[in-house]
């Protein structure tokens, strides 16, 4: 104790040491933090778990609007007009009817299911393979696919080209599938508002459960802080390891919600591409990219470090010091 | 160094703890205070180090007037105040040398040159060996001297005791109060609150006596012989 520091507010370090030794400080205090996770394992998986499936549920709402959206799109560029032949019409004529129907100027492109095509295609896709054997005759109708031109597949257009067809006498029946298109649309819309209202309150629920559990972190700390206190801590410096516990959090739970929500998908893909190909669709569910999923997780830690931080300011200032 | 100028302390509820109580003390000079419990030592020393604030009249500690320190610039008084409590207030689940070391991590000192400091400061209070134990493994007086390691690493100005050998047997006490001398020798202000009176009645320094929240006595308990003797008696 031979030489003294002079005063108080004066003792402190060197503005440049100080600088060059914060850095140190934070990353120190950081894996600091991260220990003190792990040295309550139940409390910290529980709150990862939590906050993964919080975040879990809006992404996978993300991931379906998406699909839905791409869905959408696929069938909106090819509203095809379906035309039943009558049975009575036989391959020659029906031929022929192919050749008329590409001359139209509306129409882009033909394509002809026979009746015997459409049967083993029906006995290949129902699943009623074996029953059908049973039939006398082919019940199935020969059928067009009629796909519009760009001008002419708007709905009104359409429905046009739709009436033009049906007066074609070997048509029994024409079908255009819009309204169930527009129909999608809405839902897809009505969806989307759902989703955003649903993840805002999951995203709120994050906020909270994370400044609650720093709060309590505080509380178990209140002693300890209470010393910082004493021997001359700023409160900058005492809040800083509960604010990487919510980085911390934010991360984790971040990468457990990508999981879950990549996991899910991989699921739900089998089942989505066995009734895909019952529509005869290319569709393909797609996942979370790379991009979404650093979306998603530096999401988390945005809000797992506000909750935190609004724990912290609450709650680290009335912790004072006693003597006793 | 440290300076109360009529100084009153009312708790909310009407409680009077502090009746214009002035002292001054001198850079460099040690000190008892006593009197009874509740006479109001506590809150003499939570003013001091800023955990309460005076109803009326002025403090200035280390040449700062501590009415206008403002919540943000607390924690670098205090950084010049050691504190040492009977309760020791130690981190139980850090180390002997993280618990001396934090006052120095807090100020942002480097690892080498905290490692340096908690040495000495360690070995000032005879617990080197000590410094890989945790707190539960030592006896009551070592603890209380891992409490004033850590007081005194950062080489504060000042170092004020609350009670500080209010658990130890008369030995460990004198073993303790001997090293404050050693400070004070050293030119470290020294605060020392206790209802040892047998205690100050052997070290005959000067005695800041509380009754009932007035200072009633301040000066030198057995006569004034005492001030020449006290560095010959303990060094």
């Amino acid at each position: 104790m031979s030489n003294i520091h002079s005063s108080g507010l004066k003792s402190r370090s060197s503005f440049l040491a100080r600088l060059l030794t914060l850095p140190i400080r934070h990353v120190q205090q950081a894996v600091g933090s991260l220990g003190n996770l792990w040295r309550t394992p139940f409390t910290t998986v529980m709150t990862i778990f939590v906050l993964g499936i919080s975040l879990a549920l809006p992404a996978t709402l993300h991931l379906f609007v998406k699909n839905a959206q791409q869905v959408s799109e696929q069938w909106d560029s090819a509203s095809q007009i379906t035309l039943f032949l009558k049975l009575s019409t036989s391959e020659k004529s029906a031929q022929n009817l192919v050749q008329r129907v590409s001359l139209y100027n509306e129409v882009a492109d033909v394509r002809y299911i026979s009746a015997k095509q459409a049967l083993k295609e029906f006995k290949v896709l129902s699943g009623f393979g074996q029953s059908l054997e049973y039939l006398d005759e082919n019940p199935l109708p020969a059928t067009l696919l009629v796909t519009p031109t760009q001008r002419a597949s708007q709905a009104e257009a359409a429905n046009a080209l739709l009436a033009k067809l049906s007066k074609e006498r070997e048509v029994e029946q024409g079908k255009l599938d819009l309204e169930w298109l527009t129909r999608l649309e809405a839902m897809a819309r009505l969806i989307e508002d759902i989703v955003l209202g649903v993840a805002l309150l999951l995203c709120l629920s994050v906020v909270l459960i994370v400044g609650n559990t720093i709060r309590l972190a505080i509380l178990n700390e209140k002693d300890a802080i209470a010393i910082m206190k004493l021997v001359g801590a700023t409160d900058s410096f005492i809040q800083r390891p509960f604010l990487y516990s919510g980085i911390w959090y934010g991360i984790f739970g971040g990468i457990l919600s990508c999981i879950a929500v990549t996991l899910l998908a991989w699921y739900l893909g089998y089942a989505i591409s066995d009734l895909t190909e019952l529509y005869q669709s290319n569709f393909q569910l797609e996942g979370l990219s790379i991009r979404e999923a650093l979306m998603l997780i530096s999401f988390a830690i945005v809000l797992a470090l506000t909750g935190s931080y609004i724990s912290v300011r609450q709650h680290i200032k009335a912790i004072e010091p006693n003597a006793d | 160094m440290i300076n109360f100028n009529k100084v009153n302390k009312t708790y909310p509820g009407g409680f009077l703890a502090l009746k214009q109580v002035s002292f001054n003390l001198e850079s460099g000079e040690m000190a008892f205070l006593t009197g009874h419990s509740g006479a109001g030592k506590s809150t003499l020393l939570k003013l001091i180090s800023l955990m309460e604030k005076p109803s009326s009249g002025s403090i200035q500690v280390n040449h700062t007037e501590l009415a206008d320190i403002k919540y943000k610039q607390i924690p670098y008084v205090r950084r010049g105040i050691g504190m040492i409590f009977q309760s020791h207030n130690l981190l139980k689940d850090r180390t002997v040398f993280d618990n001396v070391a934090l006052p120095l991590i807090i100020e942002g000192v480097s690892h080498s040159e905290i490692k340096k400091r908690v040495a000495t400061a360690l070995d000032k209070v005879h617990l080197t060996s000590k410094s890989k134990c945790y707190p539960h493994m030592l006896s009551g007086g070592e603890q209380q001297r891992v409490g004033i390691a850590r007081a005194i690493v950062n080489k504060p100005p000042i170092l004020l005791a609350d009670e500080p050998t209010g658990n130890l047997d008369p030995k460990l006490s004198l073993d303790i109060i001997s090293l404050f001398e050693e400070f004070n020798a050293a030119g470290v202000t020294v605060l020392i609150a206790t209802h040892d009176l047998g205690l100050i009645a052997r070290m005959k320094y000067r005695t800041l006596t509380l009754k009932e929240g007035t200072m009633i006595n301040d000066g030198i308990v057995d006569g004034l012989q005492a001030q020449g003797t006290r560095h010959e008696q303990h060094s």
